[in-house]
């Protein structure tokens, strides 16, 4: 039995003036947390989107559970959080995660009681008979978040989960995604932080203009990615650091955060002589680590100077 | 299925929820009981008991006569009538009338004080030839005050050029008793008990009724719609739901919750009319004016089926198109360039009812009954003035369903697509388009 749940073949999607997804292929496996990345205007709002079947790709093709039928149909076995996160204002809580329940197929009664452990679970026990124009945006966002988990979905599709919650908000909803991937349900999630998608998928895409730019899990793009990476952090004197890291017979490139820096060896320069250097210039460091390039640089370096030239009307439909 | 009647059901439940629902429903009955009250103050109050001068100028007698026909006129009928005016006749030389006047009019239309006139009455001997009679008063622009005024002299200046003819004044007076015309409708053969303005009335107020419902609860359907897109629900909703479940959903919802409005209305309009005599009396307005009052006419069960048939389409009909007029557009304002279109139907719509007041079996009835956004309008308040056979009121249905049906088809079309576009408004070309993309 194939364990694909998601297939998306060669979409395109074009929209007045210009193309949003071109020739987009990708697959997602049963079972843990795919990440679909990109800054911002790339197309990833558009490519879920056509996943959910809210628009339709001009060319191309979605197959979702290997079933011919449109995701709508298959609705029940499907969450969905928007990037446009979106409630009935004077709704009451419960009776809206009831309704919301309702339209993705469950009954009027196995919702509302789902809905009220849910609430219960993140912290909004006190809140299901109040109107949702009560909540503050972070809860509305969890309210939303339960929405798309209330079917207990075996593909749950979140476009930019965790904008614009708070450090806490946003770990209590990234502890229920990876417990969903843990009981073998599949996550597939959008983000432009590449930090969160380092930490938690097993397989990305990054998409950069409608294009695919790399796709594989995070292991392989990583040794892929190759090249010999020096993760330092500064206690004193970093900006003697900043001139030994311009020396090109040293390093390759740099990634200075003023604090910290992450950093590709030259060839041929080894590690310890750049430890050496750093030492003798009297920089303070608190860390050196050789490690695997992070996502962050391998995204820098694969869609940097392309997303830092996408077109303004492009970012409109991001 | 199931997520039709979700949809339902959700857009049922929070639109009564609502206080706008709660103080519109209770609203209704509070406006019938002002309709059967205040003409009753007005008739109680107002007009009864007006002193008039009549500054008389005659040589004969008419004079006195005008003043005792004056004083035996009556408001009200039985035992709760009372004088209709109080007149002091003044004698005077032709030649003085003037001077009469001019001393008389400072003391007209002083409402603080007990003794003054509310009006001047002048007749003399050219007026019984050339019907000429002078009132100057305080309720000159009462259309109906002068009405009742020129019938009250109307018949006397008849007897009186007669007797000076040489007629018999009883002779006289018996010839001019004009026509009181009793009217009573009849309908399915049989005699409805009603008069001629109950039935004007009725079917008048059908024609309100219709009107303000369907334009309401579809601009309700299109505000919610528009509502709906800029809370970005729909993006999660339309995951779900196919547009066409969206759009039957919520026009469903909103015409349940005008059903039941609507229903309320009228148990409290009926039950109202029955008790009348007793709401009248608690607001201290005596049963003189009752019968000039607001009452609801009885409604025959056809026209009830005819009525709730029509209502049901037309409201399909017409908030169908308002759903899509909703999809196309992103703010409110937006809408009111947009459903012009619609307005104009609800307006000529209601408007041929008038024609039908008029008459309604005229050719252009019949037509009008064969256009469905006029249909709506034109049948109800149609069968309630005049019979409709069976085989036209079958083919009007029809049309109108199939028209229904068009119209479902092409909103269905533009909501699909529409309800996805934020930003601007749709222009008219890319509706075409939508509609025209499979």
């Amino acid at each position: 039995m194939d364990d694909t749940v998601l297939r998306v073949e060669h979409i395109t999607k074009r929209f007045a003036g210009h193309t949003a997804v071109e020739d987009l292929s990708l697959e997602v496996k049963k079972g843990g947390i795919f990440g679909l990345l990109g800054p911002n205007g790339a197309g990833k709002s558009t490519t879920i989107r056509m996943i959910m079947n809210i628009i339709m790709p001009d060319e191309g093709k979605i197959v979702v559970f290997g079933e011919s039928s449109a995701s709508r149909d298959l609705s029940h076995r499907i969450g969905y959080l928007p990037e446009e996160r979106g409630l009935y204002p004077k709704m009451r809580v419960l009776d809206q995660l009831t309704f919301l329940g309702e339209t993705k197929g469950i009954s009027r009664s196995s919702a509302r009681t789902k809905a009220g452990q849910w609430l219960g679970r993140l912290g909004l026990g006190d809140w299901s008979t109040k109107k949702v124009n009560d909540l503050s945006k972070g809860m509305q966002q969890k309210v939303q978040f339960i929405g798309a988990l209330l079917h207990d979905p075996e593909l749950v599709i979140l476009d930019e989960p965790f904008s614009g919650l708070d450090p806490v908000n946003s770990q209590v909803m990234k502890d229920v995604v990876v417990e969903i991937a843990r009981q073998g349900r599949t996550v597939l999630f959008s983000t432009h932080i590449m930090e969160q998608a380092e930490k938690m998928c097993d397989r990305i895409v990054i998409i950069a203009r409608g294009k695919k730019v790399v796709d594989g899990s995070l292991a392989d793009i990583k040794q892929e990615f190759g090249g010999r990476h020096v993760a330092l952090t500064f206690t004193k004197n970093s900006d003697r650091a900043a001139r030994v890291l311009q020396d090109k017979r040293l390093v390759r490139r740099v990634d200075d955060y003023g604090a910290s820096a992450e950093v590709e060896l030259a060839p041929g320069a080894e590690g310890d002589v750049l430890l050496g250097t750093l030492v003798r210039e009297g920089v303070g460091l608190s860390r050196f680590e050789i490690v695997e390039a992070s996502l962050q640089s391998i995204f820098i370096q694969k869609v940097g100077a392309e997303a830092a030239s996408v077109p303004a009307r492009e970012v409109v439909n991001a | 299925m199931h997520k039709i009647i979700a949809v339902i059901r959700r857009e049922f439940i929070e639109r009564v929820r609502t206080r706008a629902f709660m103080i519109g429903t209770l609203l209704g009955p509070v406006f019938f009981i002002a309709m059967a009250v205040i003409p009753g103050l007005l008739l109680s109050r107002g007009s009864a008991g007006r002193r008039v001068a009549v500054i008389d100028a005659t040589t004969g007698d008419f004079g006195a006569r005008v003043e005792s026909a004056l004083a035996a006129a009556k408001e009200g009928t039985g035992a709760n009538a009372k004088a209709k005016y109080f007149p002091i006749r003044i004698q005077s030389a032709p030649s003085r009338v003037r001077e009469v006047l001019d001393s008389l009019v400072p003391k007209t239309g002083l409402p603080e004080k007990e003794s003054a006139l509310d009006g001047i009455l002048i007749v003399d001997e050219s007026g019984v030839t050339t019907g000429k009679v002078s009132y100057f008063g305080v309720n000159v622009g009462s259309l109906e005050d002068m009405g009742q005024l020129r019938a009250a002299l109307t018949p006397l200046m008849i007897t009186e050029r007669l007797r000076r003819s040489g007629v018999d004044p009883a002779l006289a007076l018996g010839a001019t008793m004009p026509v009181d015309l009793e009217t009573r409708k009849v309908s399915d053969g049989k005699l409805t008990g009603e008069s001629g303005a109950a039935t004007f009335g009725l079917a008048y107020a059908m024609g309100i009724i219709l009107y303000m419902a369907l334009v309401l609860y579809g601009t309700q359907v299109m505000v919610s719609i528009i509502e709906e897109k800029s809370n970005r629900i729909v993006e999660v909703l339309v995951s779900s739901l196919t547009p066409f479940q969206m759009m039957l959903g919520k026009v469903l919802g909103v015409g349940l919750v005008s059903l039941v409005q609507i229903a309320t209305w009228a148990t409290a309009a009926t039950l109202l009319s029955k008790n009348q005599g007793r709401i009248l009396g608690f607001f201290g307005v005596s049963g003189a004016g009752s019968g000039m009052g607001f009452s609801f006419p009885s409604m025959p069960t056809g026209l009830l089926i005819v009525f709730f048939v029509f209502f049901v389409l037309g409201f399909l009909l017409y908030s169908s198109a308002y759903a899509a007029i909703g999809a196309m557009c992103s703010t409110v304002q937006e809408t009111q360039q947009a459903q012009m279109p619609i307005m104009m139907c609800t307006l000529v719509g209601w408007f041929s009812t008038f024609a039908l007041l008029k008459d309604p079996t005229s050719s252009f009835a019949k037509i009008a009954g064969f256009i469905p956004p006029l249909a709506p309008f034109v049948i109800p308040v149609r069968y309630s003035l005049a019979p409709i056979p069976l085989s036209e009121l079958l083919l009007s249905i029809g049309l109108t369903i199939l028209g229904l049906l068009i119209v479902v088809w092409f909103a269905s079309k533009i909501y699909r697509t529409g309800i996805l576009m934020y930003g601007k408004r749709a222009s008219f070309r890319d509706v075409l388009r939508w509609v025209s993309a499979s």
